[in-house]
């Protein structure tokens, strides 16, 4: 074929030798177009007939890219947690984060907030029992930390502790805890279902073996008078300043008076003081005055806020205060004990 | 410098044809593509492909806006009490009425958690509109997870049917899209609106709950039952969607059940530690009125609770559910 090549020579080519298209050319030229007008064309109407919930449905019922990408802390079958004498109620689900709300509704911010991978969930009831159920929530938060904000921001008030993990709690008809990057939820149809549940929740703890990875900050706040089990990781938007994320709570009970101290990390002393400055200049901005602290903290601020006192201190690559304090007489006292911890824990 | 005519045998003539047969290729494709352009994407109401609906009202003109107040452990006592002291369901249905009563059903959850309206509830409301006279009673919801299971994890089904109302679970066919008038989030959405065919009444109830999101589930949030599509897009504008649904859905009254409150973890809860009896069931013409007195069994008030400010600021109803003079009641 010489596509507009003249015979017996490399030299020049199509138009640029002067050359008349020959009919071949011309021919396969028109077929071409008109396959990209047809593909133009299919891709112009399968498009007009675009259905999401199609898409919506491999995303719920594959695995995650992020469950993928993790084939040493992926979950097995739920069903591989049951003790003998239960069986499926229903199928499996799984979500992730485009889908989660689609189980929790509006729920689903806090753990997308906190770094959501991904959740599976099943119900399981008692052989022979379907009355007698309990459903398995399996979240997959990518990390220990992760898991731990989801975990200790839910704690319920009048809970019991549970042995099977560092961080574990029972309630009347449910067993909540983090293993690793899972948080885990068990909810049973009753308080009778309570010892099936801690039979699931210890299945699951043998079979994904935890890496003991610690929370230093959990060991920063002072023990004098902290409420047991009170200290939370808050995922963005603590205190309603939206720049301030990852930022550790304590409560604690002093004279009978409960206070809220607080640690947030920052990537480095310097992003440390210009993230308690910010701080600071919100809360002046809506409505905060300054103050005077009766025991002066090096690096540290008080500010009243209507009818309540906020510390903010800087120490090393921590932003620390404390919070919404009634008394400013407490606050002071809590803020210079959480500054001696953090000194204490620097030597 | 190399002229083109030297280089590559092309004359200045076929240069200009080509540079012109090329821009008049990228204007044509750009036109095409501008032409084709939607600048809005596509919307949930589009996919419905039918005409445009919109709800009633079912409130009843010209009446004032009235509550009560109703204490006690005991939901079918406290609803009695409460219509009694209203003068009676009969006030608000009349013989002939075809009611639908729009229940919280949002998860596949049983009733000792709280998280989805009582089924006994349902059963004694169902059985007082009929005993008003009703033609016809319908409960509906569109429910977060699978209907079906909602409705039977719930007990409301059953609890429907037991006493001859109609169930109706939501089906694609049901929805039809629907443009709230002065509306910035409620644009040509598909609204679950089958279910109103016929209807001249609309009860909204609801059980008192936290929420992660907007503070409060409780009467005006269960309209977000009525959306269809991808409804949870609309959790980035919590506050105004709710302002939205209230101006959406105006019932006839509503039933607001605080007899045992999700106090915290919700809108799911999934612990009896996320509950607490607060023993109190309001019934009201003005959900804004019974949401902000509802606010107040979460330990919160209307101040917490934007969505609330921001409906009174649209007429929905009143924050100050004094001003209405509450009808308070203790039962047994």
């Amino acid at each position: 074929m010489a596509f507009g090549r003249t015979a017996g020579s490399n030299e020049c080519l199509g138009e640029n030798c002067g050359v008349k298209p020959q009919r071949l050319e011309t021919c396969l030229g028109s077929l071409i177009l008109l396959l990209l007008v047809g593909i133009a064309i299919g891709i112009f109407t399968q498009q007009s007939r675009y259905d999401e919930a199609l898409f919506r449905a491999i995303l719920a019922s594959s695995p995650s890219a992020a469950m993928q990408s993790q084939p040493a802390g992926s979950i097995n079958d739920l069903q591989s947690y049951l003790p003998e004498g239960m069986v499926v109620l229903t199928p499996g689900e799984e979500f992730g984060p485009e889908t989660l709300s689609e189980k929790i509704d509006g729920k689903a911010e806090l753990y997308l907030a906190a770094g959501f991978l991904s959740l599976r969930t099943q119900r399981f009831a008692v052989a022979d029992q379907p009355e007698q159920w309990l459903e398995l929530f399996v979240y997959d938060m990518g990390n220990h930390r992760n898991a731990f904000s989801v975990y200790s921001t839910q704690q319920r008030a009048n809970a019991r502790e549970a042995t099977l993990a560092q961080f574990a709690y029972s309630a009347e008809n449910a067993l909540f805890f983090q293993q690793g990057q899972y948080y885990v939820e068990i909810i049973g149809s009753s308080d009778r279902m309570l010892e099936r549940l801690l039979v699931v929740g210890e299945s699951f703890t043998r079979q994904h073996p935890a890496v003991l990875e610690g929370i230093d900050e959990l060991a920063l706040f002072p023990e004098d008078s902290l409420i047991p089990g009170s200290i939370a990781l808050l995922a963005e938007n603590v205190f309603g300043f939206d720049r301030l994320s990852h930022a550790f709570v304590g409560r604690y009970d002093l004279s009978g008076t409960e206070l809220t101290a607080f640690l947030a990390p920052q990537p480095s002393p310097a992003a440390a003081k210009e993230m308690a400055s910010a701080y600071y200049q919100f809360l002046l901005a809506h409505g905060g005055e300054k103050a005077v602290m009766a025991e002066p903290i090096p690096d540290a601020w008080l500010v009243k806020v209507f009818d309540t006192f906020e510390v903010v201190f800087v120490h090393g690559s921590y932003l620390g205060g404390v919070h919404e304090a009634e008394r400013q007489d407490l606050a002071s006292a809590l803020a210079v004990q959480l500054k001696a911890a953090l000194v204490r824990a620097r030597r | 410098m190399n002229h083109p005519e030297d280089h590559d045998g092309i004359d200045r003539r076929q240069f200009l044809k080509r540079v012109g047969k090329a821009g008049v290729a990228m204007a044509g494709v750009g036109l095409l593509s501008y032409r084709l352009y939607d600048p809005h994407g596509p919307s949930a109401g589009q996919e419905y492909g039918r005409g445009q609906v919109t709800l009633p009202s079912f409130a009843q003109a010209g009446k004032k806006p009235q509550m009560a107040i109703a204490h006690g452990a005991d939901r079918v006592q406290s609803l009695n009490l409460a219509f009694r002291a209203l003068g009676g369901i009969e006030a608000f249905i009349q013989q002939g009425d075809r009611v639908l009563i729009k229940v919280n059903a949002a998860f596949a959850s049983p009733p000792f958690l709280s998280a989805t309206t009582n089924p006994e509830l349902v059963a004694e409301l169902a059985r007082l509109c009929f005993k008003a006279g009703a033609a016809a009673v319908r409960v509906t919801d569109n429910p977060i997870n699978d209907p079906e299971s909602c409705f039977a994890l719930s007990g409301i089904g059953l609890a429907a049917q037991s006493v001859g109302a109609s169930l109706i679970l939501p089906k694609d066919a049901f929805f039809q899209p629907t443009t709230l008038a002065g509306g910035t989030l409620i644009k040509n959405w598909p609204i679950l609106f089958t279910p109103f065919d016929g209807v001249n009444k609309l009860i909204g109830v609801a059980p008192v709950k936290d929420h992660h999101r907007s503070g409060a589930s409780m009467s005006m949030k269960n309209w977000y039952g009525l959306i269809g599509g991808r409804r949870n897009i609309f959790h980035q504008n919590i506050n105004d969607f709710i302002k939205e649904l209230g101006l959406l859905a105006r019932p006839t009254l509503v039933v607001l059940d605080g007899t045992m409150s999700m106090m915290t973890n919700g809108p799911t809860g999934g612990s009896l530690s996320d509950l607490k009896p607060t023993n109190t069931l309001i019934v009201s013409t003005d959900q804004v009125a019974a949401d902000a007195f509802g606010a107040t069994l979460l330990g919160k008030t209307a101040l917490d609770l934007p969505y609330l400010q921001k409906a009174e600021a649209e007429g929905v109803g009143t924050v100050d559910y004094e001003s209405l003079h509450p009808i308070r009641l203790q039962a047994g």
